[in-house]
């Protein structure tokens, strides 16, 4: 049975969904197991479920005619039935396993994409045989028949500790392709336009006739109107997100190999998997993830000998957490490893034309050059990312998502990187300002205060406007020179928004008042227009442009 | 020559009762009614409840209760025997088959299996089962 007659190819999708949960759950188990055992500790139930999730992997291949895929999960499934065993053979079978059950992972992963290659696994599954035939020659009949025992008490154990969740049998659960979820996405957001229309439309309507029963009646069912929309929006957001474990998931191997292959040795821990993330940003944070740990791992941990040199201990860990704060989630990928040096981001800034603001840059302005491009490419090209690549491209991608990133350092203790998310990419809550008869949204979470500020206050540094703004000298931007390359004017309103590594102002005619917005990309033909992200269509079906904070902040830290 | 028939399938791969659902669109089986549980216990309790089943797919590896689980307490309860049940294995697991069919399933079927072949085993156990209702 060939894939493309196969009667089932309609269904690769739902296969990749349920088997590569399993193949990546098999990884994960192996690495505990070998941990247990580095720990001293002896035959765990962390395996058990091990023959189990390759068999349903199995089944599930060879309904699909991925044969090349059945075999893998075969022997893999063999290779468990080793893990009771005498420790050498169980330490080799370990390592075999967790390559395989990798291999299996990526094959699973690719099997949408198209055609499965048949001789890596086929090679393989040759080497595992290979493997277990050596083994068994060197095996004592009696050790095999303890062995099997010891199976079947565990497998024992293992069916009293699921059986305990039964349900009442009803489905709770039902899986929904996400391009229908996206579908109505795009319909609510549509509604939502519709509603602040009417509302735009009632309100002169409304304010002539004050407080007739008619209008009285036609304002209670905007607001009801408007109310039911909120609901809806914050239950499809809901059905939108995923534990970022799904995520997390897949890095516990890429960084035991990656480390392996750097002879680094380095413990992934993993925290706050449960929080809760947009489908979109966590579909599109895999790959500034992955730069992230590789750096990590190529850049920030020393080697076992100079870790043992400075006193720290051999192995190093780098900590993956996630944290949620109101409608904002941190992520944050830390190591223990040499930290950033700042004196060579400095030479390398001033080598490229990109030097900071003042003369004596404060340590969390330095840090911050490192996301500038040309400063941080990394320069060997590593087996996990494929290629060198700078932090300014992961700052960008995280940009994308309506996120930021910063960075602490300290030198010989380790670098922390904080990835700022929205908890959606699809509805902003926005401040909506004025410049030049334009409006323009600027996302609420990055603005920190709205001042009304008189010509007094505002200074000319070297061609660069300053403002006081609680006690602090910080660098503010003429909006319509900023936003639209117009000449600057003299505007009352500051907005000060909330950017890395200190706030900067924005000056605008108007303020006008808070507002959630429908996110719609630029269109690609349209290239990327400087400071802004998207667009949104507001009530009266104006289109209006969603600021790209960060990116105005780029622009000040370029005039020196 | 299905319409009307009742088939339960038990089986914790959510991918698999999809696939029974397309098999079950086919011309051949079209018009038969398809109940679904995802563990064994769950497939229990639906057996219980449904007396009328035409068959029961019963996939023989499942967390909690496996397939053997299955068959081996309706033997004991004596619950609906006359509902013929299939035993979904993979290669592999002759042993299992053997006592599957010692402990009361009608048949096995071995994944992976076709379309065809599924529709070419409903149709021999309903004529087994015509035939048995017939002659006595």
């Amino acid at each position: 049975m060939s894939a493309p007659d196969n009667p089932f190819a309609s269904l690769m999708a739902d296969y990749v969904g349920e088997c590569l949960p399993l193949a990546e759950e098999v990884v994960e188990r192996v690495i505990a197991l070998e941990r247990l055992w580095a720990a001293g500790a002896e035959w765990q139930e962390t395996h058990a479920p091990l023959k189990g999730l390759l068999h349903t992997v199995k089944g599930n291949s060879a309904m699909m005619g991925l044969a090349p895929l059945q075999e893998l999960a075969h022997v893999l499934e063999d290779l468990v039935g080793l893990l009771g065993g005498e420790a050498e053979g169980r330490r080799a079978g370990a390592a075999l396993l967790v390559r395989g059950a990798g291999l299996l992972t990526d094959l699973i992963r690719g099997a949408t994409a198209g055609p499965i290659p048949e001789i890596i696994p086929a090679e393989f599954a040759e080497e595992v045989r290979a493997f277990l035939q050596a083994e068994q020659g060197s095996r004592e009949d009696s050790q095999v028949e303890r062995r099997m025992q010891e199976q079947r008490q565990v497998d024992r154990r293992a069916t009293r500790a699921v059986g305990e969740f039964g349900g009442d049998g009803t489905i709770t659960t039902i899986r929904v392709d996400s391009h229908r979820l996206d579908a109505l996405l795009e319909y609510l957001g549509e509604a939502m336009i519709a509603q602040a229309s009417l509302r735009d439309a009632a309100r002169p309507l409304l304010n002539r006739r004050r407080a007739t029963d008619e209008s009285a009646a036609i304002d209670q069912a905007i607001l009801g109107l408007e109310r039911t929309l909120k609901r809806l929006e914050g239950a499809l957001m809901e059905t939108r997100l995923l534990p970022v474990s799904t995520l997390f998931g897949r890095f516990t191997r890429q960084v035991r190999d990656l480390a392996h292959s750097e002879a680094r040795q380095v413990r992934l821990e993993v925290a706050g998997g449960e929080t809760r993330l947009d489908k979109t940003i966590i579909d599109r944070l895999g790959e500034p993830l992955v730069h992230l740990l590789t750096n990590a791992i190529v850049h920030g941990i020393e080697t076992p000998e100079e870790r043992a040199a400075v006193g720290k201990p051999v192995e190093a860990v780098i900590s993956l957490r996630a944290v949620q704060r109101s409608d904002r989630v941190l992520l944050t990928v830390s190591d223990d490893g040499r930290g950033l040096d700042t004196d060579r981001i400095l030479v390398r800034a001033r080598a490229l034309g990109l030097a900071p603001v003042s003369d004596s840059p404060s340590r969390a302005e330095l840090l911050a050059l490192a996301f500038l491009p040309g400063l941080s490419t990394a320069e060997k090209v590593s087996a996990l990312s494929g290629r060198g690549v700078g932090l300014d491209v992961v700052a960008g991608s995280i940009r994308d998502l309506g996120g930021q990133v910063s960075v602490d350092s300290e030198p010989g203790r380790g670098t922390t990187f904080t990835l700022r998310l929205p908890l959606t990419v699809a509805v902003l809550r926005s401040l909506l300002v004025r410049v030049d008869g334009e409006r323009y949204a600027v996302p609420l979470a990055d603005v920190a205060e709205t001042v009304r500020v008189g010509e007094q206050t505002l200074h000319q540094v070297a061609r660069q406007g300053m403002m006081t703004w609680r006690d602090e000298i910080i660098p503010v931007l003429d909006g319509g020179e900023a936003l639209a390359g117009a000449r600057p004017a003299s505007r009352p309103y500051c907005v000060v928004l909330r950017s890395s590594p200190r706030p900067r102002g924005l000056m605008v005619d108007a303020v006008l008042g808070h507002q959630e917005v429908v996110v719609k990309a630029l269109d690609p033909t349209l290239g990327r227009p400087p400071a802004i992200a998207a667009t949104t269509i507001l009530g009266d079906g104006r289109v209006a442009c969603i600021l790209d904070t960060a990116r105005l902040g780029e622009q000040l830290t370029r005039v020196a | 020559m299905t319409a009307g028939r009742t088939f339960l399938v038990v089986d914790d791969s959510r991918l698999h009762h999809q696939m029974y659902r397309l098999i079950f669109s086919r011309p051949a089986l079209a018009g038969s009614t398809l109940l679904h549980a995802y563990d064994g216990r769950d497939g229990y309790a639906q057996l219980l409840a449904h007396p009328e089943l035409t068959m029961v797919f019963l996939d023989l590896n499942m967390p909690g209760m496996t397939g053997l689980e299955f068959l081996d307490r309706r033997r004991d309860e004596r619950l609906h025997l006359q509902v013929p049940v299939v035993l979904v294995t993979t290669e592999s697991s002759a042993e299992d088959e053997a006592r599957g069919l010692a402990a009361g399933a009608a048949a096995y079927l071995r994944k992976p299996f076709t379309p065809e072949q599924l529709e070419a085993l409903v149709v021999r156990m309903t004529q087994r089962a015509s035939a048995a209702a017939s002659g006595s």
